[in-house]
């Protein structure tokens, strides 16, 4: 028994290991950097000083100053303004619409590449591979002169929509550009998984489905979709947590309004040098995170325990 | 033996090559590399360059006990935390005779009284760039901060226009708009630019540090908030690129952040004879007007004016005339109170 879970114990422990120290420790240490105060040049206020005289490290906190070094005003101030939630609610919006989007751009190229010829298949899949081949953020600036006032995609559109009496519009500096650019980033995680499952599905379940009178749409829906769904919420999960934490899209992309979630968490590290109320956002956003992809899990659990019955 | 010799003389070789270095932490493309090879030829030694992009980037290499280094350009706010740690030399002037080639209203700083440890570079301003072109067809002409805060003017270039992504530098230029000092620490006038960069904030394109110079190069921005080295490049770039328009900077008449980097020699630099020799070196005119004519940067040395290219000694950027001089402020390092209450403000204006 001992010498059979050996084997798992060997090929395990790095792995575990390696998430215990670089997700449980950091996370650690934001709840502890969360409940403490700004340093005056960054960082976090100290706890303790070093004596220039004998150079022995002095322990600042004491029984009766503790609430100088600790406190829950950095959760506190979260609460005390609308403004936290509104920006919290826009970017699970922005995630959402991203991963909505996402998905029915991917389903019908993720089911195109499954149903394609062996030879070509792996070609499709290696173009949608093809993007990480070149830095995010160089895609990142392509989009930023696609969307450009001056760019020829801009004035193609603007011509267009001139013709309706719409035009100029601005497509740089908008939510639309964030969007845009989010879909662009995350398709590829959304066609990967949903293409590993359509491969998979097996082809005479939907031969049986016609000879028993279904139509397209009932073929598609009653038997295609159900059995994609762990597929599905596979790429939503992949695509929706990186959307929800991103701040390179809104900052580039964005306008003055534009930010999201992860761009206040970094400007509280970077600009403000207010580290516990980066590390009390932090906090919120992968609770928040791990929440909705605990609620996801539970639904997919019932959903198919529904389909078996 | 001859084995054992000759290694002897090789270590002894390469150990006098090594004391002939100079170490010098710099900005970014902060000194010509003919400047580098001139200095280099004439003390007969090596100048070894680091890097860094920000002052925090370097006072927390130095805060992490990194040695080795002579000499540091930092910015005036970052001296008040190196003297605090004690890691500045204090400068012996009679070993630096080009000391008196610098203008008198660039010595003695509030961060350095008397400049017992520094000695003055080169300096940016936090000013306007603007599209000449563009701005003439939009009917708007540039003199103060009111192209970046007025709603009226900015009704007819909006979504023209960005403003830096640093919150100390928008909340000053809002304050010199209303009159009042880049160093305020009064909660009231800090709230009524809150107000102001409210009221302007719907207009504008984009809050961006990143971007801006090749926004404007390319037209897509007709109006930035940004730093003169930036303009500088912008229109360089424009030239370049033969467009129709230039970029060209602005003091606003409010006045504006001055932001001086200077020379400062540390207290544990291994070679501070090679560092005294750099610092006279680049105090001399010629050497200081090479940095000028490369990057656009305001020069407080009054004898690089002869050196200095003719176009270049008619912007206002590089040699302030006297009465915009008065109005150009340097920051100070915050008190942690003002601090955070700025920072407050500007998450609340980022976030609404």
């Amino acid at each position: 028994m001992f010498k059979k879970n050996l084997g798992k114990w060997l090929i395990s422990w790095p792995p575990t290991v390696y998430l215990l120290i670089f997700f449980a420790v950091p996370a650690l240490i934001m709840v502890g950097a969360s409940l403490r105060f700004p340093g005056d040049y960054g960082g976090l206020l100290p706890l303790s000083h070093v004596d220039e005289a004998t150079g022995r490290t002095i322990i600042d906190v004491t029984r009766d100053n503790w609430r100088d070094f600790f406190t829950l005003e950095n959760y506190t101030r979260l609460g005390s303004d609308a403004v936290y939630l509104q920006l919290f609610v826009k970017s699970f919006g922005y995630a959402a619409l991203t991963t909505l989007i996402c998905l029915v751009m991917a389903y019908p190229l993720a089911w195109l590449i499954a149903r394609s010829d062996q030879k070509i298949r792996d070609l499709l899949v290696l173009l949608v591979i093809l993007p990480f081949w070149s830095n995010f953020l160089v895609r990142v600036y392509a989009w930023m002169i696609i969307l450009g006032p001056n760019s020829a995609f801009t004035k193609a559109i603007n011509l267009l929509l001139g013709l309706v009496g719409i035009a100029p519009q601005t497509f740089m500096f908008s939510p639309f550009a964030v969007i845009v650019c989010l879909v662009y980033v995350h398709l590829p995680f959304m066609v990967l998984p949903l293409y590993a499952n359509l491969e998979k599905h097996d082809l005479s379940l939907l031969d049986a489905a016609q000879d028993l009178g279904a139509n397209a749409w009932q073929r598609f829906w009653r038997v295609t979709w159900p059995l994609s769904l762990p597929g599905v919420y596979a790429g939503a999960a992949l695509v929706f947590i990186p959307a929800l934490g991103i701040f390179a899209v809104p900052d580039l992309l964005g306008g003055t309004d534009g930010i999201m979630i992860g761009n206040l968490i970094k400007q509280q590290f970077l600009e403000s040098r207010d580290w516990p109320f980066g590390s009390v956002l932090s906090i919120v956003l992968t609770v928040s995170a791990i929440g909705l992809a605990g609620l996801a899990a539970l639904i997919g659990r019932a959903s198919t325990r529904g389909g078996d019955e | 033996m001859k084995k054992l010799l000759l290694s002897l003389a090789m270590l002894s070789g390469t150990s006098a090559m090594a004391a002939d270095e100079l170490h010098l932490y710099n900005w970014n493309n902060y000194i010509a590399p003919e400047t580098v090879k001139q200095f280099e030829s004439e003390c007969k030694c090596k100048l070894v360059q680091d890097y860094y992009g920000s002052m925090e980037e370097m006072l927390a290499k130095l805060a992490a006990g990194a040695k080795g280094y002579d000499l540091l350009v930092p910015t005036g706010f970052a001296l008040e935390p190196l003297l605090k740690q004690g890691k500045l030399a204090g400068l012996d002037k009679a070993r630096l005779p080009n000391l008196k080639n610098i203008s008198r209203q660039y010595l003695d700083t509030a961060f350095d009284k008397g400049n017992q440890y520094s000695v003055p570079y080169a300096f940016t301003t936090t000013i306007i760039g603007y599209n000449d072109a563009r701005l003439k067809e939009a009917g708007v002409s540039v003199d103060g901060w009111a192209t970046v805060f007025d709603p009226k003017v900015l009704q007819k270039i909006k979504g023209k226009v960005t403003v830096l992504d640093d919150p100390r530098e928008v909340f000053v230029a809002a304050l010199k708009y209303l009159g009042y000092p880049a160093n305020s620490t009064d909660e009231a006038q800090w709230k009524a630019a809150q107000q102001v960069i409210l009221q302007a904030k719907p207009y504008w394109a984009a809050f961006n540090s990143q971007s801006y110079i090749k926004e404007l190069t390319v037209g897509n921005i007709w109006v930035a908030h940004g730093y003169s080295n930036d303009f500088f490049q912008a229109n360089q770039d424009t030239k370049a690129a033969k467009r129709p328009f230039s970029i060209v900077p602005a003091i606003p008449k409010e006045g504006a952040s001055l932001s001086l980097d200077s020379m400062v020699v540390l207290k544990n630099a291994p070679r501070p004879d090679l560092a005294y020799k750099f610092v006279n070196f680049m105090l001399e005119g010629k050497n200081s007007a090479v940095l000028t004519n490369m990057t656009g940067s305001g020069n407080p040395n009054s004898d690089a004016l002869k050196y200095v290219k003719p176009e270049l000694t008619k912007m206002s950027t590089v040699f302030p005339s006297a009465a915009q001089s008065s109005k150009l402020e340097m920051l100070k390092d915050q008190d942690a109170k003002t601090r955070r209450l700025m920072n407050r403000m500007w998450t609340e204006i980022k976030v609404k």
